[in-house]
């Protein structure tokens, strides 16, 4: 059980660290955010708050079907919300959207590419659709199969490639046209340690350009060490956010993000 | 317009890759061409047990148009539609057989049955002649007769059914007149007495035995049946099997597409393409006028292929070749509506579709229903009645009409223009539901 005892009710979140940045600084705020999917008894978000800074990698965790895939859907002009609202480069993304769309990058949890086209194939295309073109574009498909160890294997095509090479030749189209800030939805799921490893320190460096990164995952160990702060989600709600290492010692006998996270969602199975 | 040329030719590179799709979409169509053609070249006969509409403009209003009508009356496979003079003109005739009111129009000349007398009449007269001067008798004459004028769309062994049909109508006819002619001259004969009025060679004496008569039975058919070109008065032919069937099957499998192109946006939405596409700042629009155009452009090339199978193939395998006449422009450009109302229905199916289960076996039995209705397998008007009124809805009727106006009644651009039109309306509607159905998930639309 946690310590300070207002979680994991639900009430009250959990909140530790430096969550109320300057406004100036924030690259992403999320206010209120509320979506109810029609037909559903209770809502898929309910109310959530939140701000990413720039430059930071931000890790948003939660069991299945908490809300996470949404609330990146609603940030990334997919979903209308039912109510609150999402700032993104200053900019609300309900008056914008489409100015909006060149400014981020989005991984989605699929292997989002055409498998049989080849992987320079399936870049060139996206890289056209962001109005990329000639030798910008040719320039920035190499520097993103670089980036994910893929500059031998541009010719090939995607149904030729193990799981790992697909998940960064997912993550490759998303950063293509340089992105102020990067959605990953769950981009290590099912693949092998070496692809992951690859995988997060392409995180780092991005973060290192100057790149915010904004990520869902399962795995707990993944954001204790990537990620400067996470928000814990549960049945819609942040239950708790902060810095991996205060949420950590915000609960009485936990010493890593994992045990803090089930200390918080629960053991129970989530279907 | 990056959009648009984007995904066009990542679209048809797509395709290119998929090299059992391309030999679907571009060989079995051949394919069916060619077999179909093969198989139906002698035997296109209509089988529809569904009544023919058929209309008889009576302008001569006497006993031939009585008699005319009460034979094909009782002729079950005939709805007989019967008109006289000062109720249409031969004009609007042709008109209501090419706008596919009727299937044929028979007409009979005014002073029809009144020649037809007259000759019978005389015939029977010339009939007996004195055994001693058998001479040589004056060719007979023939009267108008009657006129069929059928829509060149109508199927060879069809008229040809219906012509001796109508034949034997006549001939029945005439058989009664030329019986009655000869009851009545026998008769006159009869009571002018010895000789039967017959005039005598000189020197012979009316007082004798009356001389032995000889009859001679004129076989002759005196009511003529002449076929007009056709109704419309612009095509010197019949139907080939090509006409009929190229046209048909390449926009049966032009419609095909259907299930490629759902198939397509369904995989783009199952593995997250789409929804990646929908966070880039591309417009919809955009995105599915590129997927149009690349598949139009692969309906194209199956319609070329498929008439090139029709006009080089079929004359190798020693049947007619499809000729596509003076106005291929206005078959490229019906091909053209073809392909992009079979490219939109297409992308509607793919939006509108769960699954790729629901969308192949959904288009693909809809396409089916959709030619069997629009005329592709059996013609429209051996349909029942109901189906008719419903074949007008179906786009491969618009299209299939469209062909057979040009192929067969050597149709221009005006007169396919509202089967054109059609087409269009119905391409900008499937992707309008599409474009529609996809906005809802995707704000600033």
């Amino acid at each position: 059980m946690p310590s300070d005892g207002n979680v994991p009710d639900g009430s009250e979140p959990v909140r530790r660290g430096p969550t109320e940045a300057g406004a100036g600084d924030e690259i992403l705020q999320v206010r209120r955010l509320v979506k109810v999917y029609r037909g559903a008894a209770t809502p898929a978000v309910d109310g959530i708050d939140f701000a990413v800074r720039r430059g930071e990698i931000f890790g948003l965790l939660g069991p299945n079907g908490a809300g996470k895939t949404t609330v990146l859907s609603i940030i990334c002009t997919l979903l209308r919300p039912t109510s609150g609202s999402v700032t993104l480069c200053s900019q609300d993304t309900r008056q914008s959207p489409a100015r909006l769309r060149g400014l981020f990058g989005l991984a989605p949890q699929e292997i989002a590419l055409y498998p049989s086209l080849t992987a320079w194939e399936n870049l060139h295309y996206f890289g056209s659709l962001y109005g990329l073109s000639g030798r910008i574009l040719r320039k920035r498909i190499e520097e993103s199969l670089a980036l994910v160890g893929l500059s031998d294997r541009g010719d090939a095509r995607i149904d030729t490639f193990s799981g790992g090479m697909k998940r960064r030749a997912n993550l490759a189209a998303a950063i293509l046209h340089s992105p102020r800030i990067l959605f990953l939805d769950e981009p290590t799921v099912g693949i092998d340690a070496q692809s992951r490893n690859l995988i997060l320190e392409n995180l780092r460096t991005l973060r290192n350009g100057g790149t915010t990164i904004v990520y869902t995952t399962h795995y707990m160990e993944e954001a204790e060490t990537l990620c400067e702060r996470v928000a814990i989600m549960d049945r819609g709600k942040i239950i708790a956010d902060g810095s991996p290492r205060s949420l950590i010692a915000a609960v009485d006998g936990c010493s890593n993000l994992e045990e803090t996270f089930l200390c918080l969602t629960g053991r129970h199975l989530r279907d | 317009m990056t959009t648009l040329l984007a995904t066009i030719r990542k679209e048809l590179l797509e395709l290119r890759r998929d090299r059992a799709g391309i030999l679907v979409l571009l060989v079995m169509p051949m394919a069916l061409v060619l077999i179909v053609s093969l198989v139906q070249d002698n035997v296109m006969q209509a089988t529809g047990e569904t009544p023919i509409r058929v209309l008889l403009l009576d302008f001569d209003g006497g006993f031939l148009g009585r008699a005319v009508e009460k034979e094909l009356r009782a002729d079950a496979g005939l709805e007989l539609v019967s008109k006289r003079s000062g109720e249409i003109t031969e004009e609007a005739a042709r008109k209501a057989v090419v706008d596919g009111e009727y299937r044929f129009f028979i007409l009979i000349a005014p002073g029809t049955g009144a020649a037809l007398r007259e000759q019978v009449r005389r015939r029977a007269e010339d009939s007996f002649v004195p055994a001693s001067k058998p001479g040589k008798r004056a060719a007979p004459a023939t009267v108008p007769g009657l006129t069929i004028h059928f829509d060149p769309a109508v199927q060879g062994a069809f008229r040809t059914a219906v012509v001796n049909s109508l034949r034997r109508v006549m001939l029945g006819i005439e058989l009664r007149e030329k019986g009655a002619a000869l009851s009545d001259t026998i008769e006159r004969m009869m009571r002018q007495g010895p000789g039967g009025g017959i005039p005598l060679p000189p020197g012979e004496n009316a007082e004798k035995p009356p001389p032995s008569i000889r009859f001679e039975l004129d076989t002759e058919p005196v009511l003529k049946l002449g076929e007009a070109a056709d109704s419309g008065g612009r095509s010197p032919g019949r139907p080939t099997a090509a006409q009929q069937n190229v046209p048909a099957w390449a926009l049966f499998g032009m419609f095909f597409i259907v299930v490629p192109v759902s198939g397509a946006l369904i995989r783009e939405r199952q593995s997250g393409t789409f929804r990646r596409l929908m966070t880039m700042p591309i417009s919809l629009a955009g995105l599915l006028a590129g997927k149009v155009i690349a598949y139009v452009l692969v309906c194209t090339a199956q319609f070329v292929l498929m008439v090139a199978v029709g006009a080089f193939a079929l004359p190798l395998l020693g049947t007619s070749g499809l000729v596509l006449g003076p106005e291929w422009p206005v078959v490229g450009i019906i091909a053209l509506s073809a392909a992009l109302a079979a490219a939109c229905y297409g992308i509607m199916v793919g939006v509108l579709a769960r699954s790729y289960e629901q969308a192949s076996v959904f288009g693909a039995v809809s396409i089916v229903i959709a030619a069997a209705l629009g005329g592709v397998m059996i013609p429209v008007y051996v349909m029942p009645r109901s189906m008719q009124a419903v074949s007008v809805v179906s786009p491969l009727a618009w299209g299939l009409n469209a062909f057979q106006e040009v192929f067969v009644r050597e149709g221009t651009l005006g007169s396919v223009g509202p089967n054109l039109a059609r087409l269009t309306l119905f391409s900008l509607a499937t992707l309008s539901v599409a474009w529609w159905s996809l906005r809802k998930s995707r704000y600033g639309e």
